[in-house]
């Protein structure tokens, strides 16, 4: 029962890998449709994903240090 | 954590990463220095590598920019023109586009300084330079443990994995904005810029205190972005190498755990270091994008 935190750390870390998934794949297939329909706007359309992809990473990333606080600093 | 065996001294992989990754202990530094208005100056392990980048990036850069400016003709050659393109990208597509054709001369060295001096640090982490000085101090050198190359190995060399780090770059950020505010629009109005004007007044009540927490949010954001991606690597990196020595304590046999990590720990290192390389470059890109993103935003206000 003591080890109970082990348990909900895992499940977190298994939440966020599903909602970084499903926010990356998300971002990925609108820039690539949208590059699809008009090619000529690559570039602007590139440069507008890059950044929020990097928040969402960012957000992720943060997530998981919080999870190894909660694992290593019982 | 718990540890496997409980006799002998047991392999315990959580307190191997963090001493790998975190700074050297306070208590023993790698310089002593003297305790100033209750700050320990001492010199750890980050500490110094922040002095190493330092060093080698301004030793770097303007030794090849006076060459480069010394020339006849400027016409750049070699590193200088690596150089000169990697300015001009900055220049071009991250302060430009936010900042605005006014302040661009203001406000691109501080971003090319904050690129230039994040790439360099992190990917400092990345070259073990202190593991291949601890293979040849206890192979060949034999110093006591107490010397400063000793004293130099504990602890992990990415200056930018501690979030103390970060953090002083995020304040700088922070400060950037406040003064890139006060010079577009004065002192007073840079803060009336925070709330958007000529609303009902029972809304600033609930408005200035969510725009002061996000205006505190954004620099910790960047702090924690930064430490989190750095340490992250290499803590990945670190846990799957020891898989190596979980193998070989759990089956009694140093041939199960060097197995082990031929075929599965190896592959796997090298797949996240190719990684690592790409979230070393790209993590310099987004913290200057981003304070360029937030000088823009006080400049350019747009509600």
């Amino acid at each position: 029962m003591e080890n109970l935190h082990y348990f909900g750390a895992a499940i977190g870390l298994g939440l966020i890998v599903i909602g970084a998934g499903l926010g990356i794949g998300r971002f990925t297939a609108a820039a690539a449709e949208s590059i699809a329909r008009q090619p000529a706007a690559a570039d602007k359309i590139i440069a507008a994903v890059n950044l929020p992809l990097f928040l969402l990473e960012g957000v992720a990333i943060l997530a998981e240090v919080f999870v190894l606080l909660i694992v290593l600093t019982k | 954590m718990p540890d496997e065996g409980s006799e002998s001294v047991g392999f315990n992989p959580g307190e191997v990463i963090i001493e790998h990754v975190s700074n050297s202990s306070i208590d023993h530094p790698i310089f002593e220095l003297p305790t100033v208005l209750g700050i320990n100056f001492s010199v750890t392990k980050h500490v110094l590598m922040l002095w190493i980048v330092a060093v080698l990036l301004f030793v770097l850069i303007t030794w090849s920019t006076r060459k480069y400016l010394k020339q006849d003709r400027p016409i750049p050659t070699g590193f200088m023109n690596g150089l000169e393109a990697v300015v001009q990208f900055i220049r071009d597509s991250i302060v430009l586009p936010n900042v605005g054709k006014k302040f661009v001369n203001t406000w691109t060295p501080l971003i090319l300084t904050f690129f230039f001096f994040i790439v360099t640090a992190n990917a400092f982490g990345l070259i073990p330079m202190f593991e291949v000085l601890g293979v040849v101090d206890r192979f060949i050198l034999h110093t006591d443990p107490e010397s400063i190359l000793n004293r130099m190995l504990h602890g992990g060399a990415t200056a930018t994995g501690n979030y103390n780090v970060t953090a002083a770059l995020a304040l700088i950020t922070f400060l950037a904005i406040i003064v890139a505010g006060t010079k577009a629009h004065g002192f007073i109005q840079h803060w009336k810029n925070v709330v958007p004007s000529g609303l009902a007044w029972p809304v600033y009540i609930m408005l200035i205190p969510i725009e002061l927490m996000g205006m505190l949010v954004k620099p910790f954001a960047l702090t924690m972005r930064l430490a989190a991606n750095m340490m992250g690597g290499h803590i990945a990196i670190l846990a799957i190498l020891s898989f190596v020595f979980i193998f070989s304590e759990m089956f009694q046999s140093v041939l199960a755990g060097v197995g082990v990590g031929l075929v599965v720990s190896l592959p796997l290192v090298v797949g996240v270091s190719a990684l690592e390389i790409i979230i070393v470059l790209v993590q310099a890109y987004v913290f200057s994008l981003l304070t360029a993103v937030f000088i823009g935003m006080a400049i350019n206000v747009h509600h």
